[in-house]
Formats: C-alpha cells, structure tokens, sequence
C-alpha cells in the first residue's frame, strides 16, 4: 500500500489534541514532583487536619440530606432551564412585524411552551414538594 | 417533512397528554377521583391505539420517509391492547397499603406518599417510547426512543418502596441497563463514524454502496455488533439475560408483566429498524456474515439458556422471567430470517407472545396469600377446586406460550420456523423445535399442577386478590388466544403489510404501474402468505 489509509490522514489531525494530553500529564507530574522534592516538608497535628487552615471539621462527610432538598432543587431546574429558552425568543421576537400572523404564531407557541412548564409546576405543587414541614 | 413527521407522532402525542392527566389525578385529595385515575390512563391507551389506526392509513403512507413505513401501525394497535391489559393488571396494587390506611382513617393523604399517578404515567410514557421506536429514522432518535421505553420501567420496578427484593432488582436492573445502553451508543457511535451520517436513508445508501464494494467495512460492522449486543440486553438476550430472573422476581407482577412485554418489543423492533437502516429489504435480504453469525449464536444460546434454567425453577414468576428470555430466543429466528417473511412472523409472534405472557401474569396479579403475592408453584397447587377460573386462564394461556396446536402461540411459533426454513436456517428451526419440546415440561407443569395436583396447607390459603379487573385481563387475553386464529389471514396480511420495508414498497408500486393490475382481494391465509403456500406444497425445496 503505497498511501496512507485515509483513517490516518483523519488521526493526524488529532495531532493537537494528543499534543495537550501529553503536555497536561507532564504539567501535572513535573509539578507534583516538583514540590515533593523542592517544598519545605513541616508536619505537625494543625497541618494533618482536613482543613490545613485550623477550621476543626464537623461531623463525617457522609452525612445524609433531607430529600427534599433535591426535589426542590429538580423543580428549580425545569424553570431555569424554561427561562434560558426564553431568552432567545425575545430576542427573535422583537424582529417580527408586530400583530402579523407570525407574530401571533410565534407567540402562541411560546404559551405552550409555558403551558408544559406550568403542567410540571402544578403536578410539583400537588405533590407537596414546596411543604416544609 | 418535519411536519409530516410531526403527524405520525400524534398516537405518541395523545400518550404524552395522558401522562400529564394521570400524574395529576393520582395526587387528588378525592379519593374517587384517585381510583379513576387507571380508567384515564386506559382511555389515553385505547385512543392512541385508534389514532395509530388512522395516523398510518395507506393514503398518508405515500409520504413517508421511514424504513418500514407502516409498522406503526400494527405496534401502535397491539401496544395499545397489550398496554391496556397491563394496566388493568395493576388495578387494585398499586399504593394498596396508603389507600387501606387512609380508608381506616389511620392516615391523612399524602401526596409525597403517593405513587398511584407516577404509576401509570410511567406506563404510559413506555408504551410511547415503543411507538416512537417505529417511527425512528436517525439513530439519535432510536437511542431516545430506547431509552425512554426503558428508563421508565427501572423506576416501575423501583417503586414497591418497601420491599427489599424490589429495591434490589431495580438497583441491578438500572445499573446493567445503563451499561448496555452504553454498549449499543457506542455502536451507534461506530455506526456514524463507518457512514458519516445518523440519518437512516442515507446510512442505508452509503452501506449498500460499501457493500456493492467489497463488503461493509470494519467500522461498520464493529458497530453493528455492539449495537445487536447492547439491544439484547432490552429483549434479555444471551449473554446480557442475567438480570432478567432477579428483575422479574422481584418487581410486583404487573410490573412483570409490563417488563416481559415492552421493553422486549422495543428491543426487537429496534434491531428489525437497524437492519432495515444497513440496506435489508425483501429484494436483499442476507445479512452480513459476522451479523449472522453473532446472531445465530445468541439466539441459540438465549432459547437454549432460557428454557434450562425455567426448568430448574421453582418460583412461578422467575420461571415465567427464564421463559421470556426463551421467547426472545425464537424471536431472533424472525430477525435472521430477514425481512418478508421473517419480519411478518417477528410481528405476529409478538403479539402472541405478548397475549400469551400478560394472560400468564394476569393470573399471578388476580392472587395472593395473605395479602402477599403467589410466589412459589407450590402456591398454585389444586388451583382449579378454588380459582375455577383462574386455573384454566393459566392453563390456556400456557398453552399458548408452549405452542399448542389450535392456540394463538402455535401459529406465531409456526410462521417462525416456515420463515426460518424457507431462508435456510433449518439447523437453527430444529434447534428451536427441540426447545419447544423441553419448554413443554415447564409450560405443562403450570397446567398440571394447577388442575391436577390437590390442594396443599399453602395453596388452601390462596385468596382473591384486592381487584377483580385482572381476572377479567386474563379472560379477555384468553379468549383472545382462542379467537384470534380464527383470523388468522387477516391477522397475517396485516403483520406482512406492516412489516414491509419502503424499498420493497417502492418496488412494488413500479411493478404495479407496469402492470396496472389490480392485486388479488381474497386475505385468506393462503393468498396472504405465499410462501407458506410453497412451502407446504413442496417440502423436497429446502
């Protein structure tokens, strides 16, 4: 075979990236070693703590959280995500000819897409995600 | 096309709204409005079913771009039926023990508590991602599809919260199934990379082109592999069957049955739409040697695995769990068969088995002991002199999934093996056949031991269950399994019909233009099924 097979034309233009991994395992390696053998080495009880600064850690880290933390925090998500979309939709919005059947189509459909998150707000509502008790 | 395609997805569309209202209904402080809430889900079923009728009429098939352009319509109809068998199973268990409390006044209603609207909507919103397996023309679109058939089922399982073995099950069967989806995206992956495009048509174009050259290229056979693989794992096939016995002991038995249906029909529709996507047609129909090979093995593995291991069984459900993984074994012959008449025999055996296996299930949900389900064959023992009824449900519908001759699961297993033979795979359908007699020593004993065996300490304690709507499930499915061979041409021109890929619709259309001769009317069986006419008349021609 006297040409390369085409899958490695399309590998070589990899070339960069493998470039970048390799640079970063050296970064990463030539620094660890760096300040093991370079860095001053005090030990003492203050420095083997989990917060070197003298903050005395509370409790284990595996502690459990209320559930309802995470429901509250998927709610929050379907509206934030609601409102990202929304931002494009004004900005195209305000280039259409107002009260034309675009516009009106546009905006209707707009409202559905509103309709579908308030689905997911009531359905949120009526199973007592936004009780604290 | 896109509104074209928006059209075909109205059945999805009015399961979707279903969803929304069986959510919300499950959560009402009203106790009546709370038990209706299964009668909108079914509802919600039946007009999807029907939409599915009308959405793929032929006079709006012209103009589509699917592979296979009227599958919709006989998956939207028997997803729908099935679907509706199914949740009437579930009538009744479902938040049974927050619902007898609250009736006793021990409880106020608490929604958080409440898992009767996610229920159902989680139902619905499978069986929707089964019908948007057949409208699937890119890859990213089957992935979705896949996964929306099956994320809802790891939360079904999940969600008798109290009970460990169901807490276990999920958890296996959430964490193998994102491995396999894993697995099969990887393919798809390769799939792109092989064609350089996600959509079907052209992938089809390119692939038939690569084949034309010298065969499919590694990449895309590589891709192919993984990709059958990790689908397996939906229909339980060797080697990813491993979780299926645990999952399907675990989960209550509507979910079961729930499991031993959709997933598995997605799965097998799936990799009839990929090997569509790779240029099979009724005109092209062998498949790529190392398919074919992988193919063969894991179907020969799947029946024979699972047909040993329900013998050794002593729990009714896993036993019916190994018995699935055997059906899938013989559902891969269809897909070797290829399309035509293979593709016709997958179609119809899923409906047999899918009536078959609810009606089996329909038993174990109608049932239980001391307000625990029946676990154990013991349980069934002398059912007949109690459960009259019952007894002869499980035992027809047993029959069925065994094969007997005037049942509904004796023709889907028949249109197998004549697709299997007429494309040359008559080791495989002797194997098969050889697996149908061992399976006859399991399926018999559930006949047996009901009607035959007298009653023990454990089974005189076998009571009605909390609803009678899965009782009367299991008789409809019954006489379904009775009734429907007697339609059996119609049933089989409808299941050819819809099984057919564009090209060979194409091709078709081009001959009657030349012709321009109209197509015989008569659907009997014979008229709608040339090739077992051929291959009834000579058998000499192998």
């Amino acid at each position: 075979m006297s040409t390369p097979p085409a899958i490695l034309a399309e590998l070589s233009s990899y070339l960069p990236v493998a470039l970048i991994v390799v640079m970063a395992v050296i970064f990463g390696v030539v620094n660890l070693v760096g300040t093991h053998l370079l860095g001053p080495k005090r030990r003492g009880e203050r420095k083997e703590q989990t917060y070197e600064s003298g903050m005395a850690p509370i409790g284990t880290a595996r502690k459990r959280f209320n559930i309802r933390f995470y429901i509250l925090a998927m709610t929050f998500l379907v509206f934030d995500v609601e409102i990202i979309f929304l931002y494009p939709w004004a900005v195209d919005f305000t280039q259409l000819e107002p009260m034309s059947s675009d516009a009106t189509l546009f905006f209707g459909r707009i409202l559905f897409f509103i309709l579908t998150s308030i689905v997911a707000y009531v359905y949120a509502w009526k199973k007592g995600v936004f009780r604290w008790d | 096309m896109t509104s074209n395609h928006l059209w075909f997805l109205i059945p999805e569309a009015i399961l979707l709204v279903g969803v929304v209202f069986t959510a919300i209904t499950g959560l009402v402080r009203s106790t009546s409005i709370r038990q209706s809430t299964p009668v909108i889900a079914a509802i919600f079923v039946v007009a999807s079913g029907v939409a599915s009728v009308f959405v793929f009429s032929p006079d709006h098939l012209d103009t589509t771009a699917f592979l296979m352009p009227a599958l919709g319509r006989w998956v939207g109809v028997i997803t729908a039926a099935v679907g509706l068998v199914l949740i009437l199973n579930s009538i009744g268990r479902v938040d049974r023990r927050l619902e007898q409390a609250i009736a006793a006044g021990r409880l106020r209603f608490d929604p958080l508590r409440a898992g009767r609207g996610e229920y159902y909507a989680f139902m619905l919103l499978s069986l929707a991602g089964l019908m948007l397996v057949c409208t699937a023309n890119d890859l990213i679109w089957l992935f979705l599809a896949l996964e929306l058939t099956s994320l809802p089922t790891y939360v079904l399982v999940a969600m008798s919260r109290t009970n460990r073995l169901a807490q276990e099950a999920a958890m296996k069967y959430f964490f193998l199934g994102a491995m396999s989806a894993a697995i099969f995206l990887y393919g798809f992956a390769l799939l792109y990379a092989a064609t350089g495009t996600i959509e079907f048509d052209r992938m089809r174009y390119e692939l038939q082109s690569q084949a034309a050259n010298g065969g499919l290229g590694a990449l895309a056979i590589g891709g192919l592999l993984l990709s059958l693989f990790g689908i397996g794992y939906k229909l339980a096939a060797a080697p990813l069957h491993l979780y299926a016995a645990d999952v399907y002991e675990g989960a209550s038995a509507p979910v079961t049955a729930f499991l031993g249906f959709v997933p598995k029909a997605a799965g097998v529709l799936a990799i009839m739409v990929l090997l569509v996507a790779t240029g099979l047609s009724e005109l092209m129909s062998s498949l790529p040697y190392p398919i074919l090979i992988m193919l063969w093995v894991v179907a020969v593995l799947t029946m024979t695995l699972g047909n040993i291991g329900a013998l050794l069984q002593r729990s009714v459900k896993r036993m019916l769990a190994y018995s699935s993984i055997a059906h899938s074994g013989y559902l891969l012959i269809g897909i070797i068969a290829g399309p035509g008449l293979g593709y016709t025999a997958v179609l119809f055996y899923l409906l047999a088995y899918g009536v078959g296996n609810t009606a089996a299930f329909s038993v174990l949900s109608s049932l239980e002991r001391r307000g625990e389900e029946l676990t154990s064959l013991e349980d069934l023992a002398g059912l007949r002199q109690r459960h009259p009824l019952m007894a002869s449900v499980l035992a027809i519908s047993s029959g069925s999934l065994l094969g007997f001759p005037p049942l509904l699961g004796f023709w889907g297993k028949l249109l197998l093996f004549i697709a299997g033979i007429q494309t040359g795979h008559l080791v495989l359908v002797i194997i098969a056949a050889v697996n149908s007699a061992i399976s006859g020593w399991y399926y018999l004993k559930l006949v047996a031991v009901p009607i035959m065996a007298s009653p023990t300490a454990r089974s005189e304690s076998v009571e009605r269950g909390p609803s009678n709507w899965p009782r009367f499930a299991g008789v409809i499915m019954v006489i379904a399994c009775l009734v429907l061979p007697v339609f059996l041409g119609w049933l089989v021109a409808e299941s050819r019909d819809s099984a057919r890929t564009a090209q060979a619709v194409r091709a078709d259309s081009a001959q009657a233009e030349a012709d321009a001769v109209q197509p015989s009317d008569d659907s009997g069986l014979f008229t709608a099924l040339p090739p077992l006419k051929t291959a009834l008349q000579s058998p000499a021609k192998r």
